[in-house]
């Protein structure tokens, strides 16, 4: 098993999560959501996310509009749908109570003891 | 100095350099197929043109700037590599390191980039993991085995699709087939197996709108597939794995079976073809055959489709349980064979009945010749051994044989004759020549009967008859027979020599009273009987009734019957039928 697979791994099963965040408030288009993505650190090349969207966009938890750009092509612009919205807030509890048991597991030694 | 190209990237007009155009070209297609599945696989693409355009955008300072290798870089530097893009599949995955070995199990593919003619043979060089000159050789040696070589090799270069893509690239490279990866090949067919059967359950759930019980079968179906397998899960594999070689086994042997008939009707068509052209000799009866006036080459053709069509379909499902990536040979193509395969079947039915046809009419045409010879002498009667062109005194020998004549007419030659003895109360013998031919109506088949040769001599008391007769070639063979009636006036004597043994009937039908056994003995006529005066039983009757006995004395056993005999003596066992006789010395 390597690190850097695992790395991967993990931080993929969180991108999800992520891109439907970044969108809940506002929508965003493409490079708007990767600049979030990046700053966050979550990712590290871009390729990633076209699939993650195509197939979110696919089961109906996003749905997107054109818009012309003054510089470039027209953008996508992507918002969450009202299904997207309740597998969004499904998910923000997976993750608290995730994020809960991670951090209860990894604690140092001596709260285990007790 | 570079050359660039203007490409249009999601609606945007770009200059590009040649060698950055060839890598983002490459890079697309790259992308292209590391999806594999094509479900929103042009969307993600024009997608990705989208962004890559708006990249290079953000880089080009004005409009006449050219997009080069650097930028280009820099752009996939940021959009990441091929396998990046490859996350979809990856991330729910159990163990996400086994789902790309699995991919690259290797298939069969032309390798065109590094062909001599059309890839084949180092497509099967990757396939089996050898160097593709082996192979090579190997179809040399296959050309010499009467030509096997260059079918296979046309069958293989249209049935095995050439690698294209990257991804089939790499898959026709892959890993050699060897047992590791067979069994592992076979745990991944059960996995499949077992994924489609928890997807028909899923879906019968559906049906019945049971969420809760779908969701159970999920997690069943997947903890099949993903923790440590129980027992029933190695039974199935360890079944599902004979199963696997069974069926590749049942692939190489209609395999065989296939090609072994395609190569043995295509050499059975040449050689009947050939005939026509170059004119062996002693194959050319084969044209004499009356096929109702449709031509040879017709026919073999209509026989060459219906009896190789089946078999080059089992051929082909042979390739295609060996071979999963087999090219279709296409709609067309299955119904043109299907088509032809009709047709000769049709031709061939109605060939069928035109020869059936030819045989319709059955007419003879007789002759009665009276022969000189004195009562008190004795007839002799034996095969004239003149002229005889090889024919042996023996009916069962050389039945046809065709010999052209001096002035060029082809002449057709056959024993198909026999010889009957009757008693009669007129003073002179007599001899009748009974031709006989068929035809599809009564004037063919008369004109052939009339058109059969043949030829006897009297000479001195004695009696040669030829042991065969001719017609001309272009009756061909339509059953032409020759019966030769020997009328013998009451209390003469004949002697049939040996050599008329096999022309003789061995039944005493149609008031024959001369048997086959009988040769070799004077026989005195009687009315509708004979009488041997020089057999060992003197003066023994060897009429019809008392041929119907048993004979135990110290020569042996005899049993005659009616139609046939049994022999048992010094000589050995005699078996005597109408038509076979078996001797066991």
């Amino acid at each position: 098993m390597k690190i850097e697979n695992t790395k991967a791994q993990m931080r993929k099963g969180v991108l999800e999560f992520c891109i439907l965040s970044v969108l809940k408030d506002d929508d965003a288009y493409v490079a708007e959501i990767l600049n979030t993505l990046k700053a966050a650190k979550l990712l590290v090349v871009e390729g990633t996310i076209y699939p993650l969207l195509t197939r979110l966009k696919n089961t109906g938890l996003l749905n997107y509009r054109w818009e012309e750009s003054t510089s470039g092509p027209p953008r996508k612009y992507y918002s969450l749908t009202e299904t997207g919205r309740l597998f969004l807030k499904e998910l923000n509890t997976t993750w608290s109570e995730l994020h809960n048991a991670v951090t209860i597991v990894t604690k140092p030694k001596k709260s285990n003891n007790e | 100095m570079n050359k660039t190209v203007n490409i249009n990237l999601a609606g945007i007009f770009f200059h590009i350099d040649e060698d950055a155009y060839m890598k983002l070209q490459r890079y697309l297609e790259a992308i292209k197929h590391s999806f594999t599945d094509s479900e929103g696989r042009s969307e993600i693409i024009s997608d990705i043109e989208a962004r890559i355009a708006e990249l290079f955008n953000e880089r080009l300072k004005n409009e006449k700037q050219v997009v080069r290798i650097k930028e280009l870089d820099e752009v996939i530097a940021i959009m990441g590599q091929p396998e990046d893009y490859l996350i979809d599949d990856d991330i729910f995955e159990d163990e996400p390191n086994q789902k790309p070995k699995n991919s690259v199990s290797k298939k069969l593919y032309r390798d065109t980039e590094n062909s001599y003619i059309s890839g084949v043979s180092s497509g099967l060089g990757h396939y089996f993991g050898i160097d593709a000159i082996w192979i090579r050789l190997a179809w040399i040696l296959l050309i010499f085995g009467a030509g096997t070589g260059i079918l296979l090799y046309i069958l293989l270069w249209i049935l095995v699709p050439e690698a294209k893509t990257t991804a089939e690239k790499i898959m026709m490279i892959g890993e050699p087939v060897n047992i590791s990866n067979i069994e592992k090949q076979i745990k991944d067919g059960f996995e499949n197996v077992s994924s489609t059967v928890s997807g028909v359950a899923k879906s019968v759930s559906d049906s019945v709108s049971n969420a809760a019980k779908n969701v159970d079968l999920k997690k069943q179906s997947n903890k099949i597939k993903s923790t440590s397998k129980t027992f029933f899960d190695t039974l199935a594999d360890i079944v599902m794995l004979l199963l696997k070689v069974l069926a590749k086994f049942i692939g190489i042997l209609l395999i065989f079976i296939g090609a072994a008939m395609l190569i043995a009707l295509i050499i059975g068509v040449f050689s009947l073809g050939a005939v026509n052209i170059i004119n062996i000799p002693d194959i050319n009866f084969i044209e004499m055959a009356n096929t109702g006036g449709l031509p040879i080459w017709l026919l073999s053709l209509f026989l060459f489709f219906a009896v190789g069509i089946p078999f080059f379909f089992l051929f082909y499902l042979g390739l295609k349980i060996l071979i999963t990536n087999l090219k279709s040979i296409g709609k067309i193509a299955k119904f043109s064979l299907l088509g032809l395969w009709i047709i000769s079947i049709i031709g061939l039915s109605i060939a069928g009945i035109r020869q059936a046809n030819e045989h319709a009419f059955n007419e003879s045409y007789t002759k009665k010749v009276e022969l000189p010879i004195t009562k008190t002498d004795t007839l002799h009667v034996k095969m004239s051994s003149k002229n005889n062109r090889g024919f042996n005194f023996n009916r069962y020998d050389n039945s046809f044989k065709i010999i052209t004549n001096k002035d060029g007419t082809k002449m057709l030659y056959t024993s198909n004759i026999r010889i009957m003895v009757k008693s009669t109360t007129d003073t002179l013998a007599s001899i009748a020549i009974e031709k006989s031919a068929d035809g599809n109506n009564y004037d063919k088949a008369m004109a052939r009967a009339i058109d059969i040769n043949y030829d006897y001599e009297l000479n001195n008391n004695t009696l040669l008859l030829n042991p065969f007769f001719t017609t001309n070639a272009k009756n061909k063979f339509s059953g032409q027979k020759t019966n030769i009636i020997l009328y013998v006036p009451i209390n003469n004597v004949v002697y049939f020599n040996n050599s008329t043994s096999s022309f003789l009937n061995t039944s005493s039908r149609n008031d024959n009273i001369v048997l086959k056994s009988y040769t070799n003995h004077y026989l005195k006529i009687l009315d509708d009987d004979i009488i041997c005066s020089d057999c060992p039983e003197e003066g023994n009757k060897l009429n019809k009734t008392e041929n119907q006995n048993l004979k135990i004395n110290n020569d042996g056993l005899e049993i005659n019957a009616n139609d046939s005999s049994i022999k048992i003596n010094n000589n050995g066992i005699e078996i005597k039928s109408d038509d076979v006789e078996i001797n066991i010395n």
